[in-house]
């Protein structure tokens, strides 16, 4: 939440995450409870590790000559970690397209409505009730739009990461102290040049901040794309487990993307911070 | 963040009287609303049958705003499309409430204790990672399909969103009011009301606003997972019927609420924090 963490932070961080696994445990000992036959309501690490882990070979579709699970193939870890692998990779995909495409027409198109100040507000009061839609509630929408295979998935990423990009430009660019450009302007920088050595890079901290977000965003929408009929990838996983009841394979599932989250997350700001070595 | 917020000018000479609220109109705004419109109508005459027009779905709105015998068929209650919003802004409201306070207590205490801080840093990182996807379905087979998980499930956004910003308000407090206080004989109570509270109350209440705006989509969604009522419950019903008209009905009758809530909290902050602006002592 602060920028610069000590060595001893971190390690006080990790006990607390630690902690938090070991209360999962207790939890699983004290309720002890099952929801269907074999999975428990609170499924603890040695469940989760073994079993469910074991489980997903269930969502192994064939390939490198291990024909899919449906054909007959008998779990196995190395499966398990197969399927895990592909349905993350079906998942990254959809995410770092949409991601791209959003991110990348929301930033051109935010900066060339900012060319003026009359666009600016001409987009800024729409785009203020459009924002207000809630993006995960749209999603039924979207599939009516632009069906439900990767192509819909993708667009409907885009939409979430794109509005939070755009609104972040066009909220930014007006902020932009006008005493720098009429710096610029005084020794001799032309408009043009003027917005792109002064605007731009004066809007892009704000900018790092609603990607950080819009890399949160871009998760949920994956998940929620695909929650409702992908036919891979790890929200595929998740409905089909939730259908049966499997409240393990879902928190398996859970982790697994809390880590990616974080780790996209650390590379969104990695590389912000690489373009903002000067700020 | 909070671009939104366009502070209102005050004559610093009449500090006593409130701050007058003037709604601006925004001609050039106003334009591109109605342009907006527009390229909605013309989407639907080359899309009709996916994308509904502005009156069509108008009319719906008011057929069906109080009671709407039809969604009898989709197997929910014929309460209409008031009565589906306004237990969405209870679930929200609810959660509001039950998560700020949270939010609130733990942002706060977490500021100045650099042991608790780094404890409890990670923990609500973490929860506030969980996609709802995975957390509602759980909380549901744990609590029942029950009021009480839906507004539970939106509550852990709303805290974890809220303790990063009350934690910053207070962190960034610079530690001289405090001081200065003290050595003007404030007790420990004074401090917390004219130092502590006066201090972070711009910046925990722009939190409780960027929560309420993602509350809404959260308490639509854990509805569409898990409920017999509400907006995400009649989104869920009518997308299965591919009754277009209504989606855009309920979709554009959560944003309208949305923005005109957000709204007001914006408007209600301006004048809570209006001493905040007078000293010149804005750090947004």
């Amino acid at each position: 939440m602060n920028g610069s963490r000590s060595f001893n932070d971190r390690r006080v961080g990790v006990a607390a995450l630690l902690a938090l696994a070991l209360v999962w445990q207790l939890m699983s000992v004290l309720f002890p409870m099952e929801i269907v036959p074999g999975v428990p309501m609170v499924p603890g690490w040695q469940v989760v590790v073994t079993r469910t882990f074991l489980s997903l070979s269930n969502f192994w579709e064939g390939g490198f000559g291990i024909p899919a699970a449906s054909a007959g193939t008998p779990p196995s870890y190395g499966v398990a970690f197969l399927s895990l692998l592909f349905n993350s990779l079906d998942t990254f995909r959809r995410l770092a397209l949409g991601f791209v495409i959003g991110g990348g027409i929301g930033f051109a198109l935010g900066l060339l409505l900012s060319l003026s100040e009359w666009s600016n507000r001409f987009v800024g009061a729409p785009l203020r009730f459009i924002r207000a839609l809630p993006l995960l509630a749209m999603i039924p929408l979207f599939q009516l739009w632009f069906g439900i295979a990767d192509f819909g998935m993708v667009v409907f990423i885009a939409y979430g990461v794109g509005v939070i990009i755009f609104t972040s430009v066009i909220n930014a660019v007006p902020r932009v102290p006008q005493i720098y450009r009429d710096n610029a302007r005084t020794l001799g920088a032309s408009k043009l040049r003027t917005f792109y050595t002064v605007t731009v890079p004066a809007i892009l901290p704000e900018v790092r901040s609603a990607a950080v977000i819009a890399v949160g965003v871009g998760w949920a929408a994956a998940l929620g794309a695909e929650y409702l009929g992908a036919q891979s990838g790890l929200g595929r996983i998740v409905v089909a487990s939730e259908a049966f009841g499997y409240l393990d394979r879902m928190f398996l599932t859970a982790v697994v993307i809390i880590v990616y989250a974080a780790i996209s997350t650390w590379l969104v700001e990695r590389g912000f911070a690489r373009l903002l070595r000067w700020a | 963040m909070n671009a939104t917020v366009t502070a209102r000018r005050t004559t610093p000479s009449s500090s006593p009287r409130p701050v007058r609220w003037r709604p601006r109109v925004d001609v050039v705004g106003l334009c591109g609303v109605v342009a907006m419109l527009g390229v909605w109508q013309a989407m639907s005459v080359h899309f009709g049958r996916v994308v509904p027009s502005p009156l069509t779905v108008a009319n719906e709105m008011a057929k069906n705003f109080i009671s709407a015998p039809t969604f009898r068929h989709y197997g929910i209650a014929d309460a209409g499309y008031l009565d589906a919003i306004l237990y969405t802004a209870g679930n929200v409201s609810m959660s509001m409430i039950a998560g700020g306070a949270a939010g609130i207590a733990f942002g706060l205490l977490t500021a100045r204790r650099r042991l608790l801080r780094s404890a409890l840093d990670p923990i609500f990182l973490t929860l506030g990672t969980i996609p709802i996807f995975i957390a509602a379905p759980f909380l549901l087979l744990w609590f029942g399909i029950s009021r009480f998980s839906a507004v539970a499930i939106v509550a852990i956004y709303v805290a974890t969103i809220v303790y990063a910003y009350s934690q910053r308000a207070l962190y960034n407090l610079s530690p001289v009011y405090e001081q200065y206080a003290q050595t003007l004989g404030a007790d420990d109570r004074r401090l917390f009301w004219d130092i502590m509270v006066p201090g972070t109350l711009p910046e925990i209440l722009g939190g409780l606003r960027i929560a309420l705006a993602g509350a809404w989509g959260l308490a639509a969604i854990s509805e569409l997972i898990g409920s017999q009522r509400g907006a995400g419950k009649v989104i869920q019903s009518l997308a299965n019927s591919v009754d277009v008209k209504a989606i855009f009905c309920v979709l554009l009758l959560l944003g309208v609420v949305a923005a005109a809530i957000d709204a007001l909290m914006a408007l209600v902050i301006s004048r809570v924090t209006a001493w905040n602006r007078a000293g010149g002592n804005d750090h947004e």
